[in-house]
């Protein structure tokens, strides 16, 4: 069966494509991309699907998402947060071990891939915990996690405090060539706060978490990484501080990585005035000059991808009084619409270096295929509209997770298809 | 950047920041009606007959609550005190049940206070009742303030132009904000003096002058609030003894005459006399610590009569 995409801007970084063109796809796999392909390689029988207006690039990847299954179903699950993934454009996703209980063994990773090979709408990669139970102590069977199938470690939700215990997983991980994932936050100095540190959190008397304790953090673990000769990748960036120390570090050949989510990048703590649960996050939202860094970092390079630490959360968790509220809101539904709107609108960002932060990068980071249209390549693709303005309506999310603080916003550009392995998993917004 | 969502305007008093100057002075000057009602023999009046005010407090506060209670019942409504306790806050089920259980009983009005920043705001989008905060976490304390500044117009006339010293633990105090927000919005210069570890980061971006000698704070000032200092604070190693608190940041006869020599001295109580303040200070005829107290009552009953009437006037009313 092939399908032919037809008319779209194909924007593909990888192959140095951004121009109309047609795509052609036979069974599981991408046969060309090219104007006019479709007279000659199709002969009868070919689905067509018209993208004229639209963007067409290789499926959305995002590397940082909480799916819940095991132990957390009513958060989230497996089928549904693969749905929220197909209707955010998302062709795959690397879920974090912080199930109950959490993967730290090769069986939850076997588990995990065989339940999401049945049920999952997207490609799901495996992060598996860097330490046992995710204590911080002793190192998970991490070369046996890795050959069943997980593609980086992390031990996300917490920061590794023992730095010997850091250091050794990094150079364990090392040998596998796979990187690891930290939450990098210094606790001692984060402590109970609930919001970022700085003027908002003074206003509302609401205990705040300094951006120097992540700096701190990204600051030990690069010159771990760099002592380990390990790759390190730095998750939900959210401080001026921390993008500048990777800045440096990458300039010197540190084998360093990172993220900003799409709320970082969008959000500042101004959205905490009036105690809204749904701007309650770690790291938390920050001040104005932060989020002008790492949008900074974004265009230099610095920060390498954006994912968007999907945190789905039961509504009696989130509807409380601030203090006590969960951390984290779902956000693969509104990822791209953010992204579009916030950096694309506003000219920050062209497509083309989109498709690399949601795309090229993390399928590189993560060593999964996907990132790119070359002929032979699976046939996952994401056609996306960037005009298309709506309203940001949780009750109709795929997600269990309805808390966001983008509920009732407008953002410009949203998903139209999702295409895994050459079958669409979601046309005009509903998942198949 | 994408903005972030505006409040609603609503009838609840749940903070002076977003409070505006002329609902403040509508209930500065309904409250020094009430004040007259309050030195009557016959302090009853008929006003808020028929209405049920439930004061609902999940932290302890005799001095508030009792305050609230009285304000309400000369003013005929029913009042009914709910203390709850703060060990099932943790459970995150408490306040939410709580307060839609005293909404089904149909009350009009809840006067509340809770240990979470917030917890008022949080009341007043899930229940109908109007909702006065009185006091969440270190957020807002907004009858507080107001009834701080109905104390200094009292004395001083008029707040414009006053150097006012907020001395002490700014970081934990809501005292403190509803003051500075109340302060600034009618003219005055707020200085707030208290060691490092007990001043938020960016207060300044506030509008106020921060010091680290509270004699810098003190100085020429109209008026001198010092803060209570809990000595929990010390324990969580903010400071290092309530000696040297005392000797460094406490207020006393000779660095009160650094201020002018009509100062007055204020306090939201309970006070702890030889550290924050020492005893002369605090019961010399500066000190206007007594008229807060009935102050407060005052200004309940001009909140509690202006939320729950939607601010007729009390003439028409009487
Ligand atoms: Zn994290
Ligand atoms: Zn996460």
């Amino acid at each position: 069966m092939k399908l032919l995409i037809k008319g779209g801007h194909v924007v593909d970084p990888a192959n140095g494509i951004d121009q109309i063109a047609d795509i052609v796809i036979d069974g599981q796999k991408i046969i060309g991309v090219d104007l006019g392909l479709s007279d000659q390689t199709i002969s009868g029988g070919a689905e067509i699907f018209d993208a004229t207006g639209l963007v067409v690039c290789p499926g959305l990847i995002d590397m940082h998402v909480h799916l819940r299954e095991p132990g957390l179903e009513a958060k989230e699950e497996i089928r549904t947060g693969s749905e929220a993934a197909a209707a955010g454009g998302f062709t795959a996703v690397a879920c974090m071990p912080n199930t109950k209980p959490i993967v730290d063994n090769s069986i939850m990773v076997s588990g995990i891939l065989e339940r999401a090979r049945r049920e999952a709408a997207v490609h799901i990669h495996v992060i598996g915990a860097l330490t046992k139970e995710q204590a911080g102590k002793e190192l998970a069977e991490i070369g046996d996690m890795v050959q069943n199938g997980a593609v980086a470690l992390s031990d996300d939700g917490h920061f590794v405090e023992d730095a010997r215990v850091f250091q050794t997983g990094l150079s364990y991980a090392s040998m596998f060539d796979i990187p690891v994932i930290s939450h990098a936050e210094e606790e001692s100095l984060a402590g109970e706060g609930c919001m970022h540190e700085g003027l908002v959190s003074t206003i509302l008397g609401v205990k705040g978490r300094p951006a120097v304790a992540e700096e701190i953090a990204v600051a030990r673990d690069i010159l771990l990484a760099e002592y380990a000769k390990a790759r390190l990748h730095i998750a939900h960036v959210s401080a001026a501080g921390a993008v500048e120390l990777i800045r440096q570090a990458k300039r010197r050949g540190v084998k360093v990585t990172a993220e900003a989510t799409p709320h970082h990048l969008s959000l500042t703590d101004e959205a905490v005035y009036g105690f809204n649960t749904a701007t309650k996050v770690n790291p938390p939202l920050r001040s104005a000059d932060h989020v002008r860094s790492l949008i900074d970092g974004l265009k230099d390079g610095t920060i390498d991808a954006i994912a968007c630490d999907h945190a789905p959360h039961a509504p009696e968790e989130k509807d409380v009084e601030y203090r006590i509220a969960a951390n984290g809101f779902t956000g693969l539904e509104t990822s791209l619409g953010v992204i579009l709107t916030a950096l694309y609108h506003s000219k920050e960002l062209t497509l083309n270096q989109i498709v690399q932060l949601m795309s090229v990068s993390p399928a590189a980071i993560l060593g999964v295929t996907g990132g790119s249209l070359a002929p032979g390549a699976t046939a996952d693709i994401t056609v996306f509209d960037p005009d298309k303005e709506w309203i940001v309506d949780s009750k109709h999310f795929y997600s269990k997770g309805k808390s966001t603080p983008f509920d009732g916003k407008t953002l410009k550009g949203k998903a139209v298809a999702t295409v895994v392995a050459g079958q669409f998993v979601m046309k005009n917004g509903e998942v198949l | 950047m994408m903005n972030a969502g505006a409040t609603p305007k609503t009838n609840h008093l749940l903070g002076l920041r977003e409070t505006d100057v002329s609902r403040i002075t509508d209930i500065l000057d309904t409250a020094r009606e009430m004040k007259n009602i309050i030195n009557r023999d016959i302090k009853k009046l008929p006003t808020l007959r028929g209405r049920a005010i439930v004061t609902l407090f999940f932290e302890p506060s005799t001095r508030t609550r009792t305050s609230f209670e009285l304000a309400g019942k000369y003013l005929g409504a029913d009042v009914v005190n709910i203390t709850a306790a703060a060990s099932s806050v943790v459970k995150g089920e408490s306040l939410r049940d709580t307060l839609l259980t005293v909404e089904a009983m149909g009350v009009d009005a809840i006067v509340m206070r809770h240990s979470a920043e917030g917890a008022a705001h949080f009341a007043s989008q899930l229940v109908k009742p109007v909702i006065i905060n009185a006091g969440d976490g270190a957020h807002e304390h907004p009858t507080q303030g107001l009834l701080d500044l109905f104390t200094i117009r009292e004395r001083k006339q008029n707040l414009s132009g006053l150097k006012v010293a907020i001395l002490g633990d700014i970081l934990h105090s809501r005292v403190a904000r509803s003051n500075i927000w109340g302060l600034q919005k009618f003219g005055a210069e707020v200085h707030v003096a208290g060691p490092t570890t007990l001043m938020p980061v960016d207060i300044e971006k506030m509008g106020v002058i921060v010091h680290h000698r509270v004699e810098d704070a003190i100085t020429d000032a109209d008026v001198i609030n010092v803060l209570r200092i809990q000595k929990e604070r010390q324990e969580k190693g903010l400071f290092p003894t309530a000696r040297e608190y005392a000797r460094i940041f406490g207020v006393n006869a000779k660095r009160l005459a650094l201020a002018k020599p009509d100062a007055m001295i204020m306090h939201p109580g309970p006070m702890n006399r030889g550290l924050e303040i020492s005893h002369d200070v605090a019961y010399s005829n500066q000190s206007s610590i007594q008229e807060q107290v009935q102050n407060g009552v005052a200004i309940r009953m001009a909140t509690l009569f202006l939320t729950l009437t939607g601010g007729k006037t009390l003439e028409t009313i009487n």
